[in-house]
Order: C-alpha cells, then structure tokens, then sequence
C-alpha cells in the first residue's frame, strides 16, 4: 500500500501538463503507387491532413516545420513472410521568409522558393522517391511499399526552444501505409 | 494504545557497510545519469537546432540536474515522511519530536513559497501579455515594412538597368555574346550591380560577380513566379541578402538586375526579421508559454517546498537522533548495561553530549568495578571475620565457663550460654544495654567492688571466688575480671569469665560426708552388737524373774530395737560411703527403667505409675546405680503422694549435647524453695524416718554419670527431679 501511494504522487508530481491541441482529423498516407525496375522503385504517394491550421499559423509565423519520412520496399510472398528489398529515410521542411515573402521548401536538393503556400504545401505533401534496392526485381512479382511520416523538427526560436525543450507542440504522426507496386 | 518508547533496532556493522555500499552505488548511478543524459540530449539538440553543443550543454545539464535532484528529493522525503508516519504509529522513541520539527519546516518554508509562486506566475503571464500586445507586433511589423519598402525602391531602381539590358540584348548582333552585350550596358555605371540572363536551363549570361547561392535563388524564385512575370513582363525581388529588378524576354528568358547588401545593412535586416518572426511565434504560442512557465515555477515552488522537508527531515534527524541514542543508552545504562557507547560523532554540542555520556558511562563502569572488587574483598574479610566470630562463639558457647564482654561504654556486648544460665539471664534482653542496669541490686555491690579492684590491680585482672543467690538457688562461682586492652594500651571494655564451683563443692561435701559416714560407721558398728547380745543376755537371764515386772521387758525391747535402727543406720551410712566407682556398659536406658517403674506399680496399685520415652539411642550407664537413684526418686515419689497421685517418668534424648534427661515428676505437694538448696546434701530429710541419704545417693550417681540432677517445680504441682547425663560418659565404653 505504502508503494502505491509512493508511486501515486510519482506520477503526479512529474506528469509534466500536456499540451494538446483541438482534435484534427488524424494524417494519413494515400494514393501509394509506383514501378519497379531493376535495382530501384520509384515510389509515388500523398501525405494528407498533415498541416492542421495551427501548424499553418505556425509556418507563417516563421517556424520552420520538418518531416522524417521511411519508405520501405519489400518483396510480396505467401503467408507474411515477405522480404525487404530497400529502405530509404528522408526529410522536407518548410519555412516562410517574411521578408521576401516566399515560402523556403527543401527537399534534399536545395532550397526551392515559392511565393504562395499551397505550392510549398503541395511541395511538402507529394512525393515521389526512389528507392534503391537489394537486387533486381522480377517482372510480374508483387511488390508493396510501406510509408511512414512524423513530425520531425519544429524550428522555433532559440528562446521558445529552450521552452518547449521538454514538449512536443504537436504529436503528427501517421501509420504505415501500404500500396502495390507494379514491375512491368 | 499508549506505551513505553519502543527502540530502533540498531543496525549491525555488517548492515552499515551494506548500507553505505548501497548509497554509494546510487551517488554513482545518478552522477552517470547525469552525464549520459546530458550528452544525449546535447547531442540531440545538436542534430535538431541550431544552437552549438557548448551552449546547450549547461543548460542540459542543469535541467537534468534539477530533474535528478527533484526526482530524489521526492524520493527522499516521500520515504521519510512514511517512515516517521510508521515510527510514530509504532510509538518509536523521538518520532514525535522529529514529527513536530517536520511540520515547523514545511510550514515555515510552505507559505512563503506559495506566495512566491503566485506573485512570479502573475508577473510571467503579465510580461508575455504585454510583450505579445499590439504596440510591439505594429512596431515589429513597420520595421519589417520600413526594410522591405527600403528593399523594393532598391530593387526599383535597378528596372531601369534591366530594361536597358533587355534592350541592348534584343539590340545586339549574333555575333555579340551575352556576357559582351551586358557588360555593354553594366559598363561603369553602378558599382554592385550585377546582370543575369537566365533560361529554363540556368544562367546564360552574366555581367558581375554574384554569389552562386544567390544565383541559384533567384533562378528558384523565377521558376515560382513564371507565370506571375509573363502577365507583368517585369517583377522586382527583395530578400535580406539581395535585391533584384527582372525583365522578361520575348523568347522567354529574363534579364535580371541584381545589386547585393552590403553585410552590416544584411545583419540589421536580420535581426528585424528575427524579431518579427519571434514575435509571432509567442503570439501564437502564447497559451503553451504561459503553461510551460507555470509548470517550470510549480516544478521550482515543489523543488523549494520538498528541499525544506527533506531539510527538515534532516535537520530533525540531526537532533532527534543523538537525543534518541541518548535515551536508547540511559534506558541500557538504567537497566545495568555500562557497556554502552554511543557512536556519534559530531562538533556540535550534541557532539560533546554524546562524548560526555560515554565518558559517564565509562567513569561508572571503572567505578562499579572497584565497587565490585571492594565488595569482593570486604566480602572475603566478612566471611573471615564471620568465620572467626563464629569460632570465638562457638568457642564461648560450648566451654563450661561463663563470658561475658562489656565494651569501654560500659555496655553488654557478649554473653555466652553458659553466663546466661548460671545468671539466669536472657541473652536477647541484656545485649547493648550497660551492665549496671542488668545487675541485680542485691549482686550489684560485688560488681561495684571487682571492677574497682580491676582498675587498681596492675595487668587489670582480679579472681574471685563470689557465693550468688541467682533464682532462690545459692551458687558459688569463681570470676574472673579482666581489662581489655588496645595495642596502643587503650581501654576496650572487660571480659567476665566464671565457673560454676557448686557441683565440685557439692562434690567435696558429698566425699567429706562419706568419710564421717564410714567413720562414724566404724565406731558405732563395734559396740553395737555386744550391746545386742548383752541385752538378749539379761533379757534371757532376767525375764522370768522380772515377769511382773513391765518395766524390764520394756527396756531391754526398747534397747533391742534402738540397736536394731542404729544398725540400719550404720548400714546406710556403709552403704553410702562404700559406693563403688560405676562400671558402665551400653544398654537400653528405657527398658531398665521402664522395669523399676512396673515393681513400684505393682507395689503401690493406688498410684498412676506412667512411663514415656523418646527415641533414644544405646547408653553407656551403670545399670545398678541407675537403679538405685531411679529406686530413690520413685521411693521419695511415692512418699510424697501417699497411696493415691499421678508419678510421671518420662526419658528423652537430646541429640544436640549428646545427652539423655531423666525426669520424674509427682503432683504431690512439691518442695519448698527453701530447702531445694540443701535437698542433695546428706541428712537432709523432711521425711519422718528419712536418713536424708537417698537424694545425696542420687546426686552422686549422677556425678559418678558426669551428669547433674536438679530439681523443679511441676505444673500445676508437685515437684521433678532431673537427672542428666552424657549418652557415653568419659570412661565409658
């Protein structure tokens, strides 16, 4: 008994609050499609409901938002034994210069600049990656691409950084999702 | 329930080596902690931000730091706070002090925190508001405005040059290159100003130096406005770096005027940009802001708040605890335990509290010892002086002469059994009073004049021999008076030793009675029987012719019969003066008596005649002598009651002396006092007819038996005569 009332006040003493925001329908990947060819899939897919509004107050405010996205390859064969085949990790992120006015997007090529946010938006949401793979693959086999994409940075200030060191102001995750890829 | 303080089990050394062991690996897992934490989370922010892993990692590790430290002050004070609730349910001895001085602590440290946390809260969520209110967002903004505005009339300025450029381009032969025809047109006119072509392949052409990372921006920035430039033909770019003018080509390429700034004007852009961004960013997150500060301030306030308790845990530990060995040690110390030492060390005054009680104890430790050892020592001279004081008692005790001891004061200090007999005093009720007192007025003369003469002899020692009258009883005692003396001749008191010299004057009497007896047997004997004869003679010779005569015949019968008794007399006397020495031989001493008892019984029916005896073992005696006085004694019984009368003979033995007790008892009509002196002297008879010998007989065969016989008086009446004497007599066996 003298334990549990220990570890009682435990929790409560360092449950730290937790700042939850309005309920925002939850991200998602879709329209996951693509080829394979050789050693390498061209993985096509959409990453939906990522931004909610106050993640888009945010950007124009200047924070600088990043997601870590794993799109896996593998081989479809009977009964889940499935093998993968490539794997691959990327970042994107996004932030808005009030300055010149220009949405700065990144995707692993350099910064690209666009004046409006929906093409920055779309520049975030909508992917094509290679993915290069263990061997070659075999025409007419099945082929499946797993996505996965979180919130990976927020680039606050360096005073609200040291703030909100301990939290998380959003928690955007979305689950693995799956789609065919073709092997002509 | 109430009870007695119950004590802390104290904790073995085996178990403090453990625990310090414990504490030591914890120390070592949270400094550890520390560390590792601090590296990561260094190492994270290094991935994620912008901030250098130097200036993080203070901050990181006094996060983590706090953190730990708040994490085990919890710890610390949830335990202690359980364990004191517990002690003070089990009634452990100081758990209520250290309660009380908790409680003062937190109280003490509680409000005044409190109060601190509202009033910082307060000022937190009063300085976010302001700095978040709309003066500062309006100057943010115009500043950012003013720069900007500044920009674009820079970039204004600079469309000239790019129309001029599109036209000497449009202008210019095929033989002319692009880089000639801006150069052409750029030639001296502006410093800084630098000319682009860019096509949907990059950079054609250029006319300046431009930083690579700006030409690749601007060719970004083209691609974003391509449809934008088409409608307008031309458009102006500013950024904190650049400032550019563009025209569009008829066939779709661009000419772009583009001057850098210089770094100062680039640095101060920036930081209002900064600025303006920062500032939007706490405006929105103005709420989580709020929410972090006041979460920080609970997790300082619970810090503050759990710091006080555990130093008030501490601090009444720090006190409670010498206090509680100290009462743990005198409850030992009370109980008899003086091995007790308390292991506390300090410099304080508790310090030198603990340290004096152990100097106590072992101060009363030594002492008891040499208590211990006296006790041992006093105890073996007691027994040594017990022992010889029982010797010298066992000595006065048992010798036939009387002692008694008188101190300097006058007072009795000892008296033998003896003493107490032939005085006919009791010992408990003359010890350690003065002797003057004891004394008997009629006694007290003789005592006043052997004291005196003990003083004036030289060596302090008189003899005398003194006739006492002790109970009615006339007894001759020989004392002797000594001076008790010091070794430094200092007077200690008088030691009183006296014999009993009535049995041996008896005795001599008895023998000078026995001489006349023989004597007078002798001389009487020899004219008796021709006084016999010659009276037989004349009666014979006479008789008939003094036939009518009385007078004749009654003389010479009386003369016959007087004879007759004198010769009885004369045997008597023989008798009594003839008796032998005893011949003693063990037998039954009941039996023989029982034996004389059954012929008196038979002799004299009208008489309770009864026997009783003890357990008594083999005697040696001399059966005939026994008899003889045993014969006396019932003889004189049986006189004294006439026909009729209870006679009570009774045998005992006393295994203590060693000696049997022969008593014969009448409740005839008893002895005068008077004459009990005188009773066992010869021709002392009250009986008509008496010789006065049997009692002298019996006297002297108790004498012959190293005995004593004495007379008393019975209850309710009559008399007992005692005879007492040794089971084996010197001589017998």
């Amino acid at each position: 008994m003298r334990y549990v009332a220990i570890s009682l006040i435990f929790i409560g003493v360092l449950a730290t609050p937790v700042l939850s925001y309005a309920d925002f329908p939850k991200p998602r990947i879709t329209d996951i499609h693509g080829q394979a060819k050789g050693r390498e899939a061209r993985v096509f897919f959409t990453l939906r409901q990522a931004f909610s509004p106050e993640m888009v107050e945010a950007l124009k405010s200047g924070i600088e938002i990043s997601f870590k996205t794993v799109v896996r390859v593998e081989r479809v064969h009977r009964n889940f034994f499935n093998a993968r085949l490539g794997e691959v990790t990327f970042s994107r992120s996004v932030r808005y210069d009030a300055l010149s006015r220009v949405y700065h997007l990144n995707r692993g090529k350099g910064a690209e600049l666009f004046p409006d946010i929906f093409t920055a938006l779309a520049g975030m949401t909508q992917y094509e990656v290679i993915v290069p793979l263990a061997y070659e693959v075999t025409r007419g086999k099945r082929y499946r691409a797993h996505v996965r994409a979180r919130l990976d940075k927020v680039g606050l200030s360096e005073p609200l950084r040291s703030i909100f060191f301990f939290s998380s102001l959003w928690d955007v995750e979305t689950e693995w999702a799956r789609g065919d890829i073709t092997a002509p | 329930m109430k009870g007695n303080p119950r004590r802390k089990p104290d904790l073995s050394p085996e178990n403090r080596v453990a625990k310090k062991r414990r504490e030591r690996i914890a120390i070592g897992f949270v400094a550890a902690l520390v560390v590792g934490l601090t590296i990561l989370e260094a190492n994270l922010a290094a991935i994620g931000g912008t901030v250098t892993f130097s200036s993080n990692i203070i901050i990181f590790a006094l996060i983590n730091i706090n953190v730990i430290l708040i994490v085990l002050l919890i710890f610390l004070v949830t335990r202690n706070v359980f364990k004191l609730i517990m002690d003070r349910k089990r009634n452990i001895l100081g758990a209520k002090i250290r309660s009380r001085l908790v409680l003062i602590f937190i109280s003490f440290s509680l409000i005044p925190t409190i109060l601190l946390f509202i009033a910082a809260a307060n000022i937190t969520t009063t300085s976010i508001k302001s700095w978040i209110g709309s003066r500062v967002g309006v100057a943010l903004t115009s500043a950012l405005d003013i720069a900007r505005g500044n920009l674009e009339k820079e970039a204004g300025s600079l469309t000239g040059m790019a129309e001029e450029a599109a036209s000497a381009l449009l202008r210019k032969g095929e033989k002319v290159s692009l880089d000639a025809a801006l150069e052409t047109v750029r030639g001296g006119k502006s410093q800084g100003v630098a000319l682009l072509v860019v096509g949907k392949s990059g950079v054609l052409g250029r006319s300046g130096d431009v930083p690579k990372e700006i030409t690749s921006q601007i060719g970004s920035r083209l691609k974003g406005v391509e449809g934008n430039l088409r409608r307008r033909g031309a458009l102006t770019f500013v950024s904190e770096s650049y400032v550019a003018a563009v025209r569009l080509l008829p066939d779709g390429k661009a000419v772009v005027a583009l001057k850098t700034i210089p770094p100062r004007e680039v640095s101060k852009i920036r930081e209002i940009t900064k600025a303006y961004d920062e500032y939007h960013q706490v405006r929105l997150l103005d709420d989580p802001i709020r929410a972090s500060y006041i979460a920080t301030l609970i997790l300082i306030t619970l810090l503050v708040v759990f710091a006080a308790s555990w130093m008030g845990i501490y601090l009444a530990r720090q006190i409670t605890v010498p206090v509680q060995m100290l009462a743990e040690g005198t409850e030992k110390v009370a109980s008899g335990d003086l091995d007790v030492r308390l292991d506390y060390q300090s410099s304080d005054e508790f310090g030198n509290l603990v340290g004096s009680f152990n100097r106590m104890t072992a101060d009363l430790k030594e002492m008891k010892k040499s208590l211990e050892d006296t006790n041992v020592s006093l105890s073996a001279t007691f027994e040594e002086l017990r022992r010889r004081s029982r010797f010298i008692e066992t000595i006065l005790t048992n010798i036939s002469t009387g002692v008694i001891v008188i101190d300097r004061t006058g007072r009795i200090a000892m008296i033998n059994r003896v003493a107490e007999r032939l005085l006919a005093i009791k010992m408990d009720k003359v010890m350690g009073k003065p002797y003057k007192e004891v004394v008997r007025e009629e006694h007290y003369e003789t005592v006043r004049t052997l004291s005196r003469e003990v003083v004036e002899t030289p060596g302090g020692q008189v003899e005398r021999q003194v006739d006492l009258t002790v109970g009615g009883k006339r007894i001759s005692l020989r004392v002797s008076v000594t001076s008790l003396l010091g070794d430094d001749g200092e007077y200690m008191g008088l030691v009183v030793a006296f014999d009993d010299l009535s049995q041996a004057m008896r005795l001599q009497r008895i023998m000078a009675w026995r001489e006349i007896a023989r004597r007078i047997a002798h001389e009487i004997r020899n004219p008796l029987t021709p006084i016999q004869l010659s009276t037989e003679r004349l009666e014979r010779k006479f008789a008939p012719s003094h036939a009518d005569d009385p007078a004749f015949a009654e003389c010479t019968q009386t003369i016959l019969s007087e004879v007759g008794s004198l010769k009885n007399l004369v045997e008597e006397f023989t008798r009594f003066a003839r008796m032998p020495a005893p011949a003693f031989k063990e037998g039954n001493l009941p039996d023989e008596l029982r034996s004389v008892v059954e012929t008196f019984r038979s002799a004299h029916p009208g008489i309770a005649w009864e026997f009783e005896e003890e357990q008594t073992p083999p005697v040696w005696f001399d059966p005939f002598q026994i008899r003889r006085a045993m014969t006396n004694l019932l003889e004189n019984a049986a006189a004294a009651l006439g026909e009729k009368g209870r006679v009570v003979v009774r045998v005992g033995h006393e295994p203590t002396l060693r000696s049997v007790r022969i008593s014969v008892g009448d409740d005839g009509p008893g002895i005068p006092s008077g004459d009990r002196d005188r009773l066992f002297e010869p021709y002392f008879s009250r009986k008509e007819g008496g010789t006065g010998l049997g009692l002298a007989i019996v006297s002297s065969v108790a004498s012959d038996h190293q005995g004593t016989v004495k007379v008393r008086e019975n209850v309710p009446r009559g008399a007992v005569f005692e005879i007492e004497f040794p089971v084996r007599p010197k001589g017998g066996g």
